[in-house]
């Protein structure tokens, strides 16, 4: 009975880490915490967690991850069916294609490239989002939740780390 | 057995075509997730909402624990505030008695003038208290997930807190209603000034301060003039409070509501009985 959990289920649990541990900081995020700092100006965990997990553990964070988080996020939200999604897989794609340079690198490298990333995949959901509404979001909202959100993700990427280095053994997978 | 072997070597390919082109599919679904939605698409909306009712389960569940260590908090920090609020509540009992009589009388003086004129009155209220399980207030959007359990909520009723106008309900999933804020960009009310019964329409664009707008030119709009809705377009119940006037410039008013969109915790869910209003716009598309 133990052999067989620790040959079917561990693995099991192992690999479906990084997408349950993302939905689950996902729906944190939408918990009604009366917290001044977050009102109007909550960051997209969704985000932080494709780009932590794309660079950390591609190898179990794949494009069908990105699509549970992209129809979770349209699932809670009012927010524009498909915007949420069509962010997420630029985020996808943005670190698909520069995730070699962030090998093997210091903290504050990838904290950069999330900078830059994150930038580009927020504008291009408020692109979205004002196309379809034919009209331009206020910028000083977004550039908070942006600011926001690159100052919270060391937290988000320190307790995803913790996750990956207690849960995710190599030679189990 | 030939024939198999082609039907599998086919079914091959095309899984791998998939594969090769899943970014695309995707992108491209994305997009029609968006077309769809401009269309009011019953279809998308029809298969969204069990999933919704099963996301919001799971919010749900995971608010017990934030919720408590958010209570303990707020225990110790309102036990300092009770002595104070206490004494302001004293005065202000006195005063609303006094309200209250005068009220009785005006609420028996208005009802023999109704009957004099004949007056027909709007159907009674309703209501349902709901608790907020999810809240979001981004750049994106503003919305809330109330649980309402086996209460029947329409689409269109309007959501109220203890201080006014919180918005309307946008989506029913299973036990869930999904509430669209008056400061969402999708959200527009049709309001007056209180003072001087100026019309407009008060328009959300995802900041904290939603936008007055369609008021005439030379209307009067000063800061701290009180907007309640104004009950014109037939979905929203004339008189009820919405916000205040803070900022007027000359090419637009803010308002700031009087309901604390982010602490709100209970909402109240109005059934006024003319929600069918939005139901029949609907039909008639």
């Amino acid at each position: 009975m133990d052999d067989n959990f620790n040959e079917n289920v561990v693995p099991f649990f192992q690999k479906s880490l990084p997408l349950v541990s993302s939905v689950i900081v996902m729906l944190l995020a939408y918990l009604p915490i009366n917290f001044a700092l977050f009102n109007n100006i909550r960051p997209d965990f969704g985000m932080m967690c494709i780009y932590f997990w794309m660079l950390h553990r591609p190898d179990l964070f794949n494009l069908l991850s990105v699509l549970v988080l992209g129809v979770v996020d349209m699932l809670i939200t009012s927010a524009l069916p498909g915007a949420t999604l069509g962010a997420y897989l630029m985020m996808y794609v943005l670190v698909f294609y520069t995730r070699k340079y962030f090998n093997a690198k210091p903290f504050i490298v990838i904290w950069y490239g999330f900078m830059a990333l994150s930038l580009l995949t927020i504008l291009t959901k408020w692109l979205l989002v004002s196309v379809y509404y034919s009209t331009f979001l206020p910028m000083s909202v977004l550039i908070f939740a942006y600011l926001i959100g690159v100052a919270v993700y060391p937290l988000v990427s320190i307790f995803l780390a913790f996750l990956q280095n207690t849960f995710i053994q190599d030679e189990g997978l | 057995m030939k024939r198999r072997r082609s039907l599998f070597l086919h079914l091959n390919q095309l899984k791998q075509m998939i594969k090769k082109f899943a970014l695309v599919i995707l992108f491209l679904a994305a997009l029609l997730l968006m077309v769809l939605n401009k269309n009011n698409s019953l279809i998308l909306e029809n298969s969204v909402a069990p999933a919704t009712g099963g996301v919001a389960y799971l919010v749900d569940v995971l608010v017990v624990p934030a919720k408590l260590l958010g209570k303990a908090y707020d225990y110790i920090d309102e036990l300092q505030k009770i002595k104070k609020d206490n004494r302001q509540l004293r005065v202000e009992n006195r005063e609303l008695k006094v309200l209250q009589n005068k009220y009785k009388a005006l609420e028996i003086e208005n009802k023999l003038l109704a009957e004099l004129l004949n007056f027909v009155p709007l159907p009674e209220a309703g209501f349902v208290s709901a608790r907020v399980v999810a809240e979001e207030s981004n750049a994106f959007t503003h919305a809330m997930v109330a649980y309402v359990g086996d209460n029947k909520v329409d689409k269109g009723d309007v959501v109220l807190s203890d201080d006014g106008v919180v918005g309307r309900v946008d989506k029913i999933a299973d036990e869930y209603a999904k509430i669209i804020m008056l400061t969402d960009i999708n959200s527009k009310i049709p309001v007056i000034v209180e003072k001087n019964r100026v019309r407009g329409i008060l328009t959300g664009d995802n900041t904290n301060f939603p936008k007055l707008i369609f008021v005439p030119l030379d209307a009067e709009v000063n800061i701290g003039d009180r907007i309640v809705t104004s009950g014109v377009s037939g979905v929203f119940p004339a008189g009820l409070p919405v916000g205040q006037v803070v900022a007027v410039s000359k090419n637009e008013i803010k308002v700031k509501p009087f309901a604390s969109l982010s602490k709100t915790e209970y909402v109240k869910i109005i059934k006024y009985g003319i929600s069918g209003i939005i139901k029949q716009s609907e039909n008639e598309k």
